[in-house]
């Protein structure tokens, strides 16, 4: 077997944080290898390096014998490289057919489009990997397995050597999660090599020839399908215990119930019970798909429940919006901040008086320099940097954004605070900062739910955390039993009878 | 990253600075420019009658264009003004010749009439998820088209007092129409800058998902924006009908357009979350001026449409560089 992707000495380091650190890497035709490792170890460094999108400080990486520009995308994709990414970069309103062949041209004549030829040629393409999808349907209203087939198609229309999957299951019922399987199995079988990236352990047992474990940046675990056992993947992944270091503790909770959930459902989801008390910090843990941004949405009342009680301080609670939570003396602080959070183009002071705007108005009425003066102390208060609350809040750097979404709530006090990935998209050295806010909210009393994929970051923060898999609540751990060792193999746990 | 906080006072501002912050100053000079060039140009421009003539012009299409402001500002759009007004403009007169009303009560019904079409609207666009576009479309066709059926075709002639009244009297000189337009523009200030429904408003616009989950009513706000825009034009549509005195279903026209035109000239984004109703005022004298100043110029109408084209694509473009230089200032 000849080494279809062959790396050496490969460094990348960003800051101080060296994120990849891979001395020697060789995927050969016709293997399928998983890549594993938490959030953040540097498999998606690895990845990026591999196809180009980011050039490595140090080594090189040869594709079919012939070296690769560093950091050239373009020459990667010449050099028979291929990605199929979470997201789809489909174009919504056209066919399949128009989509498999964007960019390129089917049939005879150079100016009109042919479109018999167009389906024909993608036909082709689908065919490749055996899926049956409507060819002439707008990809806006195929199911999203059979979007991810296309995407999949889509590459292959290439013929690409190696074959980059994203996490290509993760949006995807278990069905669907098998076809895409059969189908990088397949494409193996062809003599192609892919490297398939995953979440799930059961996923991926199921289809590596080869396991490579990452952690730190490194490659930690090289195993056999028979070696591969979920105890000894996720040992790979979460190290020694050892090394696993708590620093700090959260201030202790106050004690006194605040939420009380019973048998809460909503699509997707439960039922679901939980308990936080006043000052405690509950994390929610889980993997991509497991709920964990759902559950905090439906406490949120932003998605409909369909089932369960929740009672908050003592009084029912059944939030049939946001504002019936935010009156309730809830709060949100969402995970995606350009979608759910921020009015980029508006100043930083509307931005952190967006939720308060009631409270400090007096009837409807909003005085500018008590508005003014509110936001400041808030500022203050959460540490937002800027010159001035009147720029807008898109020209601060992440974690100051994030800091003034944070600031929204500081005020209220709110009973209950819901944080959703809070440190996603903000830099190391502004996590600290972030983690002291969710920690001075606690001290003043609030009840602090927070989902993250970021396991250190619940064992930083959270008095317990809650496990979800297939939107059911496995197991809530204490802190005093905390590891990732723990919390992995809780994730992994696939609760009887649920929708996986 | 700095340990201290950076704490630099914000800018004092200058006479008149808040009034004239940011993107709006560049349409207030635009109204100086082009009032002076056409006042040396013709005599007769900066005379009271002309001056009479244009105010009771902007109340017609600012009254539009602020209603379409509030709209474009939660990120919508509303095509249907210019037939709203037309509807209005013949429904009122209807309710009051034909139908034998009281002048007041006829106006009155109209307005509540036009609050009706922008509650559907908004309902359409909220409830039932139909862009803002196509809602707005199915309303300048229909709109049109009852007030043709209304009318059959011929003008209603014979309205009241109040109606000629409204038209005719003026207060210190000033017409009432634009006394009108005066007020609503301070009251649509006040809504926009000095209550909180107002801010969240803008904050609809600006985004909508972060809005919701921030606790805001993003639904209600919406429709309330339509709201606003149809009863606007169901005003304009009874202003007209008092000017012309009969109540005439083809007038009005293509005038959402104007008042789309004249939002955008004063700055109001049409992604939404922006715009200011100082600008939209100014952006409807602009219009109003060049409008009547190549008129009394003596200048082909088929021209005056390419100047205002003109003037627009300036303002769109330079809303365009701003946001531009904003996005490279990210970076």
């Amino acid at each position: 077997m000849t080494a279809l992707v062959d790396a050496t000495g490969l460094r990348k380091t960003y800051g101080t944080v060296e994120v990849l650190h891979v001395d020697r890497l060789s995927l050969a035709a016709g293997e399928v290898v998983a890549l594993l490792g938490e959030n953040g170890a540097g498999k998606s460094t690895l990845v990026r390096v591999l196809t180009g999108a980011t050039a490595a400080d140090a080594g090189h990486v040869e594709l079919g014998g012939r070296q690769l520009r560093n950091g050239d995308p373009a020459h990667a994709q010449e050099l028979g490289v291929a990605t199929v990414s979470q997201e789809f970069p489909l174009v919504g309103e056209m066919s399949v057919a128009e989509n498999l062949m964007l960019g390129r041209r089917a049939g005879v004549g150079g100016v009109l489009f042919d479109r018999r030829a167009t389906e024909r040629a993608a036909g082709e393409v689908l065919g490749l990997i055996g899926a049956d999808v409507p060819l002439d349907q707008p990809v806006s209203r195929l199911p999203v397995a059979q979007q991810q087939l296309v995407e999949i198609a889509k590459a292959l229309g290439r013929d690409p050597k190696v074959l980059v999957l994203d996490e290509p299951t993760s949006a995807l019922g278990p069905v669907e999660s098998r076809r895409v399987i059969r189908v990088a199995r397949d494409l193996a079988a062809q003599g192609r090599a892919v490297i398939f990236i995953g979440h799930r352990l059961d996923e991926v047992r199921e289809i590596a020839d080869r396991v490579l474990v990452m952690r730190n940046g490194r490659l930690v675990a090289d195993l056999t399908p028979e070696r591969a056992t979920t105890e000894a993947m996720i040992r790979a992944m979460a190290g020694d215990e050892a090394e696993v270091l708590v620093e700090g503790d959260p201030p202790p909770a106050v004690g006194g119930p605040v939420l009380t959930v019973r048998g809460l459902e909503a699509a997707g989801i439960g039922p679901i019970d939980l308990d936080v008390g006043r000052g405690e910090i509950l994390g929610v843990a889980g993997l991509m798909g497991s709920g964990r941004s759902r559950l905090v949405h439906a406490l949120m009342g932003a998605v409909r429940t369909t089932g369960g009680t929740m009672s908050l301080a003592g009084r029912p609670y059944a939030p049939k919006h946001p504002a019936d939570a935010v009156r309730s003396g809830v709060g949100l602080v969402p995970e995606d901040r350009a979608r759910q959070s921020l009015l980029p183009l508006a100043p930083v002071r509307w931005n952190i008086s967006l939720a308060a705007l009631p409270r400090i108005a007096h009837r409807s009425w909003l005085d500018p320099a008590v508005e003014r003066t509110f936001t400041d102390e808030v500022r203050k208060a959460v540490e937002v940097r800027c010159a001035t609350q009147e720029q807008p809040i898109g020209t601060l750097s992440g974690g100051n954004q994030q800091r003034a979404v944070f600031g929204r709530w500081f005020a209220a006090e709110p009973r209950l605070l819901l944080l959703d990935e809070p440190t996603r998209g903000v830099d190391v050295a502004a996590k600290a900062g972030i983690y002291h806010l969710v920690e001075s909210f606690a001290a003043r009393g609030t009840a602090v739910v927070i989902a993250s994929s970021e396991l250190e970051e619940l064992m930083r923060l959270a008095h317990r955390t809650a496990v979800l898999a297939g939107g059911r609540l496995v197991t809530t751990i204490p802190r005093s039993d905390y590891s990732k060792h723990a919390l992995m193999t809780a994730a992994n746990h696939v609760p009887e009878g649920a929708a996986q | 990253m700095t340990s201290s906080l950076i704490e630099t006072p914000p800018p004092k501002t200058a006479f008149g600075g808040a009034f004239l912050r940011g993107k709006e100053i560049g349409v207030v000079i635009a109204v100086a420019v082009a009032f002076t060039v056409f006042a040396l140009a013709n005599g007769n421009f900066a005379g009271v009658p002309n001056l009479q003539t244009m105010g009771v012009d902007l109340a017609q299409y600012g009254l539009l264009a602020l209603g379409v402001s509030f709209v474009i500002i939660t990120g919508g759009i509303d095509l249907s003004v210019g037939s709203v007004v037309a509807l209005s403009g013949v429904w009122s007169a209807w309710l009051n010749v034909h139908a034998g009303l009281p002048d007041v009560i006829a106006i009155a019904l109209a307005l509540v009439t036009g609050a009706v079409i922008g509650v559907v609207h908004g309902l359409s666009v909220t409830v039932l998820g139909v862009p803002p576009f196509v809602t707005t479309l199915v309303t300048l066709v229909a709109a049109r088209g009852a007030a043709l059926a209304l009318t059959e075709g011929f003008p209603i002639d014979g309205v009241g007092t109040v109606f000629t009244g409204i038209a005719q009297y003026r207060i210190a000189g000033v017409p009432v129409p634009t006394l009108l337009f005066v007020g609503a523009c301070v009251l649509a200030w006040l809504f926009l800058e000095r209550t909180y429904q107002g801010r969240q408003l803008y904050a609809v616009g600006g985004n909508a998902e972060a809005a919701r989950l921030a606790g805001i009513r993003t639904r209600r706000r919406v429709i309330l924006a339509y709201v606003v825009s149809s009863t606007c034009a169901a005003a304009v549509g009874v202003l007209v009908t008092a000017r012309l005195t009969v109540g005439q279903p083809s007038i009005a026209t293509g005038w959402e357009l104007n008042a789309i035109a004249a939002a955008v000239i004063g700055g109001v984004g049409l992604a939404g979350g922006v715009g200011r109703v100082v600008g939209v005022a100014f952006g409807a004298i602009l219009l109003v001026l060049i409008n009547n100043g190549l008129v009394i110029l003596h200048v082909s109408p088929y021209y005056q449409q390419i100047v205002l084209g003109a003037v627009l694509a300036v303002a769109v473009v330079t809303d365009r560089l701003r946001s531009r230089g904003f996005e490279r200032n990210r970076r």
